[in-house]
């Protein structure tokens, strides 16, 4: 089809032979970009002009930050620990469940073809719920606080390992479950052995991945009311506090990049 | 004893795998099972432990009707019947020992099926089915770190392992070079001769079948063609297994021949 509107280039080699070339799709491609970005920038109203005149505004609010409210730290850990321990619950909790969901997605393990599909459709589904959504919800459910958030980040979990999951089960080697299952053993059983070592790492590493990211969602769900350090951060935006916004900032990136330094060492190791 | 009794198998996509099948095998002999790739064959020896189940007729083993087992039923019933494979099916990522340990899971605690922690006594039974076929010092060493021939005596040991009745092998050497195929068979000889397992092998090779199996039975398109010692057949015999021959001439007349 591209090569009838564009027809290749010819070349004739000195022996006589022919050779077309296909013309480059690239150029193609970039007009399309730049007409869908003009078309975003109408659209949203975008101006460059506000970005030419209040960045320095930005400035501002960073030289407020700083030196950063030293004193507020002790008021902080508590928030703190909850973030973490919300991301950890959430985290540990939705990579287990995401096993057996997993289990009953893949079509090699599941024999039931409607009970797979209704699985992986489940799994789509929660995937699309942004995790601030699904905070909000759970806080009409749950109530002001971490167990609101800690159902968000399980489900957010559960639905990410649960697709990565699943889609390696899909791929193993079935040779060694069938070996299993002539033994003698049922298919739990044949999966615990056969499939299990096979995915093992990667599961381990997803997951790890999975809470890395958690930390960070975790610090925003408390604009939701689902608790933990966000909530306090909301809070001293409020009140242009923003000496205290940069302790809070500061003890973030100073977590997240510790949890994400360890974590990496361990996913490193499982490779 | 295995007894097929006018059996046939038809998939559920229509392939009619096999066809009015009878047969006796008597406890403790050497069979092999020749013919084209497509003719039945691993069909035949997965009917034997339920991994398919049959659409007609009757199959009888260790007088066992298989077709009325059910769920558990099946598993207790497999533990007798040992299977190895053209690719081993091993678990690869792990250890020797532990791919034999898998034998016992079974009949393990349910704590000890889910944990993966064998007791000290089947460790030692592991141990002693690596030794019987000579890879013993390869127990800790990772499967991956084997030769062909070395992985099929660890899917062997694995079998060994159950003590089984019947050893149902499924081209066990069409992987292997030369060499470690006559280690495998040799092996596997051994195995039937002094433990009096039956042995139920698929194989492509005819000049092993001839020189190792005491019976060989011929299958083409999903039916038994030859049935017989393996020192009586000829050349025609294999020519007809194979289609060469007579391809028209087909079923009616055979049927009649070797009911
Ligand atoms: N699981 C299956 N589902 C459908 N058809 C199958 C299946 N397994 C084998 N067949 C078909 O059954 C016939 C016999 O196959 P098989 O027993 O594997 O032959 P062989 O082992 O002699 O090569 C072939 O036509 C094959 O395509
Ligand atoms: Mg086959």
């Amino acid at each position: 089809m591209y090569d009838k509107i564009f027809r290749p280039k010819k070349m004739v080699l000195p022996n006589g032979k022919i050779v077309l070339e296909k013309r480059s799709k690239t150029p193609l491609i970039l007009l399309v970009l730049i007409i869908s970005i003009y078309y975003s920038i109408q659209l949203t109203n975008f101006e460059i002009s506000i970005i030419k005149d209040r960045w320095n505004e930005f400035f501002v609010i960073v030289w407020e930050m700083l030196p950063p409210n030293w004193q507020y730290t002790s008021k902080l850990w508590e928030a703190l620990l909850d973030t973490i321990k919300m991301s950890l619950l959430g985290s540990g909790i939705g990579a287990l469940a995401a096993i057996p969901v997993a289990m009953l997605a893949s079509v090699n393990i599941m024999t039931n073809k409607v009970i797979a599909i209704a699985s992986k459709v489940l799994l789509s589904l929660l995937r699309t719920l942004p995790t601030l959504v699904s905070a909000l919800i759970a806080t009409f459910i749950f109530g002001l606080g971490t167990t609101a958030g800690t159902v968000a980040i399980f489900l957010f979990t559960l639905a990410y390992v649960g697709k990565l999951l699943y889609e390696q089960i899909e791929n193993v080697d079935m040779d060694a479950f069938e070996a299993m299952e002539a033994i003698g053993m049922t298919r739990i059983q044949a999966f615990r052995y056969a499939v299990i070592p096979q995915i093992l790492p990667n599961y381990l590493s997803t997951s790890l991945f999975c809470f890395e990211g958690n930390v960070r969602y975790a610090a925003i769900l408390g604009y939701v009311g689902a608790g933990g350090i966000g909530l306090i951060l909301n809070e001293n935006l409020g009140w242009r506090d923003y000496s205290s916004v940069g302790m809070i900032l500061l003890l973030l990136v100073v977590t997240v990049f510790l949890i994400e330094t360890v974590s990496e060492h361990f996913r490193k190791k499982l490779m | 004893m295995i007894e097929f009794i006018d059996v046939h198998k038809t998939y559920t996509n229509e392939v009619k795998a096999l066809h009015a099948i009878n047969l006796k095998i008597e406890q403790g002999e050497f069979v092999a099972i020749i013919g084209l790739s497509g003719a039945g064959k691993s069909t035949l020896l997965r009917c034997i432990n339920r991994m398919h189940d049959i659409t007609k007729g009757k199959l009888i083993v260790n007088n066992i009707d298989v077709a009325t087992l059910k769920g558990k039923e099946i598993r207790r019933f497999r533990r007798k019947i040992g299977m190895i494979f053209q690719s081993f099916n091993l678990v690869t990522r792990t250890t020797v020992l532990k791919n034999v340990l898998v034998s016992f899971v079974p009949d393990a605690p349910l704590w000890r099926k889910w944990t993966g922690v064998f007791s000290k006594q089947h460790k030692f039974q592991a141990l002693t089915a690596l030794d019987k076929v000579g890879i013993l010092d390869k127990a800790y060493v990772r499967v991956d770190q084997l030769s062909g021939g070395q992985q099929q005596r660890v899917s062997l040991a694995r079998t060994l392992a159950q003590h089984p009745d019947i050893i149902l092998a499924d081209e066990p050497i069409a992987s292997l070079d030369p060499v470690t195929s006559k280690q495998v068979m040799d092996d596997l000889k051994d195995i039937n001769q002094n433990m009096e397992m039956t042995i139920l092998m698929n194989i492509h090779h005819v000049e092993v079948a001839l020189e190792y199996a005491d019976r060989i039975i011929g299958v083409r398109k999903g039916e038994i063609v030859y049935d017989g010692k393996a020192a009586d057949v000829t050349q025609d015999i294999l020519d007809d297994i194979y289609g060469g021959k007579r391809e028209d001439m087909e079923t009616i007349e055979q049927e009649e021949a070797y009911v």
